[in-house]
């Protein structure tokens, strides 16, 4: 399970909470056939160097994403892990947006 | 006044029904709240706790007036059933009302609060079911708003789900006039919640 940051509290606020940001890191790296390099996460995540090596780090920490050992240039996938972590986050999603309610 | 006598029974089935789902889509919301942690998920499982349990009680209390065959002495269970489950719902759609507030920050919380707590201890009369009407209108208009935004399928039955629970309650507010209403308001409710239950069918197949 992975925990929300302190930005998720309010659902409503304009600023994506760190939790969103996981969210939206993991599924850049899905959909770019689960094997990205960090400047598409970069750009797909809409993340500064810094917050993006920071989050990637956390992410991997939670095991949700893993670094490739055998790419001379660094890429992301994600875990078994992260991928039923996402399945589950999309039914969670789309059962509270049924309802009206943004996560 | 009561419900029409033939049709004591079959409400109770059905709101044992209506309960089950009710407590179903109570649990995914425990699931979605367990994973994400996002409140709203919360006031989502409280509230259809509370429908759930409200519905048991009623249903129970009736089943327990057939099974003595409408003995005088019990029938004050009907009261207190009908009671219990019409302080739950109120309860209920207080949390959704509040829930979307938050959501919409349209209203401050305090003023969200002071206008669910008198609701909380009003004694039952028709004025009082028209407040209950007045919450599940205004859920469903933000359902509504909600489909209008999103076209989604999951979002329609959702928005048809409190549709039909608004027109159950319109019919339970008028069946003190017309009896005959009874059993149609309750066919509505259940049908509600069948909606729901698609709906919950429908995001667990969804991958």
């Amino acid at each position: 399970m992975i925990e929300p940051g302190v930005g998720s509290k309010h659902a409503t606020t304009k600023y994506r909470s760190q939790f969103r940001i996981y969210v939206d890191i993991m599924r850049v790296i899905q959909r770019e056939g689960n094997q990205t390099k960090p400047t598409r996460i970069l750009y797909g995540a809409n993340l500064s160097h810094d917050r993006l090596v920071k989050y990637l780090e956390e992410l991997k920490s939670l095991g949700v994403i893993q670094e490739s050992p055998l790419d001379e240039d660094k890429t992301y996938s994600l875990t078994q892990k992260g991928i039923e972590f996402l399945n589950d986050f999309r039914k969670v999603e789309d059962f509270a947006g049924a309802f009206g309610f943004k996560l | 006044m009561a419900a029409p006598y033939w049709f004591f029974g079959y409400d109770s089935l059905m709101e044992f029904v209506a309960c089950g789902i009710a407590m179903a889509i109570a649990y995914e919301a425990m699931k979605g709240y367990a994973l994400v942690k996002q409140r709203i998920l919360l006031y989502l499982n409280l509230s259809f706790i509370l429908l759930g349990a409200g519905l048991l009680v009623d249903g129970l209390s009736n089943v327990v007036i057939v099974f003595a065959r409408f003995h005088r002495e019990l029938l004050f269970l009907y009261t207190i059933g009908y009671t219990i489950n019409f302080v739950a719902q109120l309860i209920a759609y207080g949390i959704l009302v509040f829930a979307y507030f938050q959501q919409t920050r349209a209203f401050a919380t305090q003023i969200t609060m002071a206008a669910v707590i008198p609701i909380m201890f009003m004694q039952r009369n028709s004025f009082s079911e028209l407040i209950l009407v007045f919450l599940l209108v205004y859920i469903s208009a933000q359902t509504a708003i909600n489909y209008s935004v999103s076209k989604g399928t999951n979002a329609f039955l959702v928005l048809s789900a409190f549709s039909c629970l608004t027109l159950a309650h319109v019919l339970f507010l008028l069946f003190t006039i017309i009896p005959i209403l009874f059993p149609f308001a309750q066919i509505a409710q259940l049908f509600g919640f069948l909606l729901l239950l698609a709906m919950l069918f429908r995001v667990n197949q969804a991958l």
